[in-house]
């Protein structure tokens, strides 16, 4: 390994950095803007201007750009050389000729990169007598604020938006002094990583509009090492709260995962712990009470009825939550699980099994790497920032595959995009796995698609198999798992999960527990259910039967931290912290457990949910031990990770793959030609639903049915059809679109749960005149 | 000399393929395939063609470095995206012959061995540039552009595209971006477009003037080319004089003709009792020359020496009635303006400067603006992205050495003489 000398200093770097990589690499702060380490060199704004000497003695020294000089070895660089400090100053004047020196009213103030080289390099006046250039700015949507004229045209957005995501509603327009970044029009960002932007820009051009809403100076901000909530990915972020609320969400870098950026939900959805519905107070029987009431009452019903309870936890629900509720069962004789849909709780299970037989996921790193993928589902909704490294992986030359049976934005990158409805997808896939296992995909000439697919995982060097669990079944799953078997050690397998700490919950559910659990609640067997983050009487599939079970309980009691259905119908609501204001651990989807930290506490008294549940058992005359001892009984040796780690592995005992003869479970009674697809869109999970910033975001609700299909039932585009399914009908309208699989109708989550139908579930449709 | 570049150019009636080749057009074509494109390098090099297009660097040498184990496809670029202030030779080349430039084309691309040629036109010659397709298109209908041209085997496919019209797309990566379509900023020519250029692939842009010379020298051999020029310049070159002459105008001239022959013989001289107070060589981006310096050859290294460039031999001609400064103010606001707002120095410093000037020509300038001219023209100059801006401020840098004292009276007396001059002579 080289070193240059930089200022005296010897310093290491890596064949192939530059001189700013390799000093940034060495905690060196050689003054920047337009270099940044996911976006690269650009040379344009001439900041990191050093001295060099080149090592022929005979040619004097020069200024050049750090950023685009090779480090090589034995390379004299100053930072500090006179030369390079004087086109410093001179490139800091230029950039503040235009620059409104708004700083007093800037949001970006105290974070602003453009004001830390301004007080760095100088110069510490200005000369420039002339009138300033100004622009007007646009609305971009709700979630990010822009003010042009603080512009100091580094191009990192455009780079980062329409190079890194591949978004092309954002760009560089018109040239000199007057170079613009923005949209062709006013309108909101498309791009649902376009918060990043926020990041990016080294000064407050774009700036993040709900923080905006409720503004604290940066340095005001209590932070803490935090997990995204929402999804199963486990971003790291930080979080800044003050006087006791929320204000905002930034990426925490994660050398494997997020590094520099994280999606728009996971950057925004926080606003749902600041929402006006968000119950705070415990309440019996619809009357606010005391938390030592909510206790007794509840304590009071359970001691009533017993060996009559269940306990149901969640996805979202932390791995302590979880644990405790099932600690709690376990004293009590009732029985537990952490998934309300029976099939979800099935095709999870059945991925953590195959993950735990082939080996862990990729991480986010690993999967920019890979040069083949082959995508069921959606994943720009079930787990954007897989959906951000497969775009990585395709800028490099990767062939992306795709059996979906809605849109997914990702399938605009496809090579082989085919669209597969619901119900067909697992004969699909068989299909796609024979194709391999024969070894020759010339065989089945007819079918072209298809072998593509095949041939394209075959031949790479790494590929990736990747599906969304909420949309697959799990017969589905086990044959992706037999897929990448099939292909080998080069293929890498991962699932999208449903919720946070999915993985943790599959860990913690024996197998079939939900259907017992559902079944038991029906038969009245069980008279007391308490809910921990979890929404059974939301439930799209299986809600009608929760709903209608639940009236058999003599007490539903609830714990969580937003308003859902189930929270509303509670007899007994335990409003929880959220989860900035807690800490706890949650397992990803690579099977990585990480933990966070307790952010900041709200002025009312909100504990999590694993202090409910001890103090319930107290109130009940049962003592349980600590989460962290309780956890170290279920997964032996069990360490919680400390917040602001990376996080590690968790070694849990092997999950059986559960039976996969429930595809009964599918509606077979409705003689309907129409199956039901869940068009999902990347704001649509259960906590961000309550962001009101992303939910202005929220597409309009439409029927999508693919053309030819709709043509052959003779309904228009535009026209109304009434959908019906078991537990209500609707009316929308139609909307032709290529990307839904023939014979399914493409339709909002909200629409499904009016509907009481489940993605593959049949449906009814009738033209409306 | 006997016109040789624009012997056969009618602006107005252009030759078509027929006409122009009864005047013997394409006849180099035969001369080029019986040789190996090796050799056709050799002889340009031999010929010492210097780039036309301004920076004079030798056309053979160029075309040798790009190596002739290049990967395909390999690329050929001919400039025609002349905005240069007062140049205008490539519009009178494009209007007055189109032919001409694809027999270049087809040589040059058969020496360099590039399958497809693009034609880079200014977007304000459009008029030329369809002119300049329905030649290709005659071409093509003849066999003279294609596969297999004449038996030789070789292939080219010509493409004339219309520039968005933009000074910077004359810049070689600016233009590479341009023609991908993507926004013509300049790229880092590490690596250089002679192997990672158009779609990153092998590419040689070389200007329309250049390439004109190349069938001549292959039908007349590169001693008979260098003799062309006089006073150690090579061959003959296309000179435009403009500014406070008599007939401003196109010219063709050996190369190394003086300055004094172009301005007093060829353009007429100055008007009555005007004398000369100095000049612009070779464009808008060049330094400003004296009269002294008139019987400097107009060639590339005696300009050089003189402390400005040839660029593209197009004299601007000021008269001692005419104010430097505000000569100089109108050419900081064309490049301030066609600026491409990609590197800092150039897209704040030029529109920096111009704010300077104008307060100095308006009469509000400080003593100490000059210096302050000065200090930032040295950063803009050595510290910008591309070429453009060390080009743009050349004019300045040198009017306000040559001119020194035209400044000062403005910034001394708060007021512009020239103006009180022509107000009183009016």
């Amino acid at each position: 390994m080289g070193k240059i000398m930089l200022d005296g200093h010897a310093i290491p770097f890596k064949l192939g950095d530059n001189i700013l990589q390799t000093a940034l690499e060495a905690n060196l702060e050689i003054p920047h803007f337009c270099y940044h380490a996911a976006l690269g060199s650009l040379g344009a704004c001439r900041l990191c201007a050093v001295e060099i000497t080149p090592k022929d003695s005979g040619k004097a020294p020069r200024v050049a750009m750090a950023c685009l000089e090779p480090s090589e070895d034995g390379l004299k660089v100053s930072v500090s050389a006179i030369a390079a400090q004087q086109v410093r100053q001179h490139v800091i004047e230029f950039l503040m000729i235009n620059h409104p020196h708004d700083c007093p009213i800037c949001d970006e103030g105290g974070e602003c990169h453009l004001q830390d080289m301004t007080v760095v390099c100088g110069p510490p006046y200005r000369r420039y007598r002339g009138r300033k250039r100004t622009f007007p700015n646009q609305d971009l949507g709700p979630l990010i604020h822009h003010e042009m004229n603080r512009c100091i045209t580094c191009y990192r957005c455009t780079r980062f938006y329409q190079d890194y995501a591949l978004g092309n509603d954002l760009g560089a327009m018109r040239l000199r002094n007057e170079v613009y970044f923005g949209r062709f029009q006013d309108g909101p960002l498309e791009n649902p990583f376009a918060g990043n932007l926020v990041e990016v820009c080294p000064t407050g051009v774009f700036t993040d509009a709900i923080f905006r809403q409720h503004f604290a100076r940066v340095w005001d901000l209590k932070t803490a090492p935090s997990i995204c909530p929402h999804c199963s990915v486990g971003c790291n972020t930080l979080p800044g709260a003050r006087d006791g609320t929320l204000r905002r969400v930034r990426n925490r870098a994660h050398p494997e995962l997020n590094r520099w950026f994280i999606c728009d939900r996971g950057r925004y959805g926080h606003q749902y712990s600041e929402h006006s519905a968000r119950p705070l107070a415990p309440r019996v029987s619809g009357t606010d009470t005391s938390y030592h009431d909510a206790l007794n009452a509840a304590a009071s019903q359970i001691k009533s009825t017993q060996d009559c309870i269940g306990g149901l936890g969640s996805t979202r629900e932390d791995l302590e939550g979880n644990a405790m509720l099932q600690a709690l069962l376990n004293n009590l004789g009732g029985i537990f699980t952490a998934f309300s849909d029976p099939k979800l709780e099935t095709a999870t299970i059945a991925a953590v099994s195959s993950l735990q037989n082939i080996g862990n996921a990729p991480s986010l790193a690993e999967i920019e790497q890979i040069d083949a993928a082959l995508i069921i589902g959606d994943l720009t909704a079930h787990a954007p920032m897989i959906d951000l490294a497969l775009r990585q992986a395709y800028r490099k030359g990767a062939k992306l595959a795709f059996l979906y049976s809605s849109p997914t934005p990702l399938a605009q990158f496809a090579t082989t995009a085919i669209t597969v409805s619901p119900q067909e997808m697992c004969t699909e896939l068989s299909r796609l796995y024979q194709l391999i296992n024969a070894q020759s995909a010339a065989e089945d000439i007819t079918d072209t698609p298809m072998t593509d697919i095949a041939a394209s995982l075959m031949g790479a060097r790494k590929s990736l198999l990747i599906g969304a669990i909420e949309t697959m079944t799990s017969q589905e799953v086990s044959t992706l798992s037999k897929l990448a078997t099939a292909l080998g050690s080069d293929t890498k397998l991962a699932y999208a999960f449903s919720g946070a700490n999915a993985y943790g919950a599959a860990l913690l559910s024996p197998t079939g527990s939900a259907v017992a659990m559902l079944e038991a609640v029906e038969a009245g067997q069980i008279r007391i259910l308490i809910v921990a983050g979890n929404d059974p009487l939301g439930d799209s599939r299986f809600g009608t039967r929760w709903r209608a079970a639940c009236r058999n309980l003599s007490a539903l009691i609830v714990l969580d931290c937003i308003l859902t259905a189930t929270a509303k119908a509670a007899d007994i609501l335990f409003p929880v912290a959220a989860w900035t204001e807690r800490g706890g651990t949650f397992i990803n989807y690579e099977g990585r457990a990480q933990g966070f930290a307790t952010v900041f506490h709200r002025p009312e008294y909100l504990p999590n949910v694993a202090r409910v549940i001890t103090d319930l058992a107290q109130y009940l005359g049962h003592s349980l031990q600590a989460a962290p001892s309780v956890l170290g009984d279920i997964f032996s040796d069990f360490q919680i990770p400390k917040p602001g780690t990376t996080g590690s592995l968790i070694t849990a005992p092997s999950l059986p793959m559960p039976a996969t003869a429930s595809a009964h479970s599918i509606q077979e009674s409705c003689n309907s030609t129409w199956q039901a697809a869940l068009a999902s869109w990347y704001g649509d999970e259960a906590l961000a639903s309550f962001a009101p910033g992303l939910m202005a975001l929220t597409p309009k609700t439409v029927a999508m049915i693919e053309p030819t299909s709709a043509i052959d039932a003779g309904i228009k585009n535009g026209s109304k059809i009434k959908l019906r399914g078991s537990s209500g009908s609707m009316v929308l309208s139609v909307r032709f679109n290529q990307d839904v699989a023939t014979g399914t109708i493409a339709i909002a989550r909200n629409v499904l749960v009016q509907l009481g139908v489940g993605h593959g579930d049949s449906l009814e449709l009738e033209q409306v005149l | 000399m006997e016109a040789l570049l624009t012997r056969h150019l009618d602006p107005v009636a252009p030759l078509n393929l027929v006409a122009y080749q009864a005047t013997g057009g394409y006849r180099s074509l035969t001369s080029a395939f019986d040789l190996k494109p090796e050799k056709i390098i050799g002889i340009v090099e031999a010929a010492n063609l210097r780039g036309r297009g301004g920076a004079g660097f030798p056309c053979g040498l160029k075309w040798r470095l790009r190596g002739a184990d290049a990967p395909s496809p390999r690329y050929l670029i001919c400039n025609l995206d002349e905005s240069e202030p007062g140049t205008f030779k490539d519009r009178y080349l494009l209007y007055g012959g189109p032919h001409q430039i694809i027999e270049s084309i087809i040589v040059s691309a058969f020496a360099l061995q590039a399958e497809r040629a693009f034609i880079f036109v200014r977007g304000e010659y459009a008029k030329g540039g369809n002119a300049l397709n329905q030649a290709i298109q005659e071409a093509e209908t003849a066999g003279l552009l294609g596969t297999n041209i004449r038996g030789s085997g070789f292939n080219l496919q010509i493409e004339a595209h219309l520039s968005g019209g933009r000074y910077i797309c004359g810049e070689e990566t600016a233009q590479i971006n341009a023609i991908e379509g993507k926004r013509p900023n300049p790229r880092h020519k590490i690596p250089r477009p002679s192997t990672h250029g158009l779609w990153g692939q092998p590419t040689t842009t070389n200007n329309v003037e250049t390439l004109i010379n190349v069938p001549h020298i292959l039908l007349n051999g590169a001693d008979w080319f260098r003799e062309l020029g006089v006073n150690g310049g090579c061959g003959s070159k296309l000179f435009c004089v403009s500014g406070k002459v008599k007939h401003s105008g196109l010219f063709e001239l050996p190369c190394g003709t003086p300055a004094r022959e172009l301005i007093f013989e060829h353009a007429g001289g100055l008007d009555e009792n005007r004398a000369l107070l100095g000049f612009l060589p070779g464009g808008a981006s060049t330094a400003f020359l004296l009269p002294k310096h008139l019987d400097v050859p107009m060639d590339f290294d005696p300009i050089a020496k003189a402390g400005s460039r040839l660029g593209t031999g197009s004299i601007i001609v000021l008269d001692d009635a005419t104010c430097p400064v505000e000569v100089t103010l109108n050419l900081m606001r064309f490049f301030a303006r066609e600026s491409c707002g990609f590197c800092t120095p150039c897209r704040d410093g030029l529109p920096y400067l111009t704010q300077i000037l104008t307060t100095i020509s308006s009469g509000s300038g400080r003593a100490d603006d000059l210096a302050l001219l000065d200090e930032l023209c040295a950063t803009i100059a050595s510290q910008s992205f591309c070429a453009f801006a060390p080009g743009a401020v050349m004019p300045l840098v040198s009017s306000l050495k040559c001119f020194h004292d035209h400044y000062e009276h403005h910034v001394t007396t708060g007021r512009c003489p020239f103006n009180e001059a022509n107000k009183n002579g009016a």
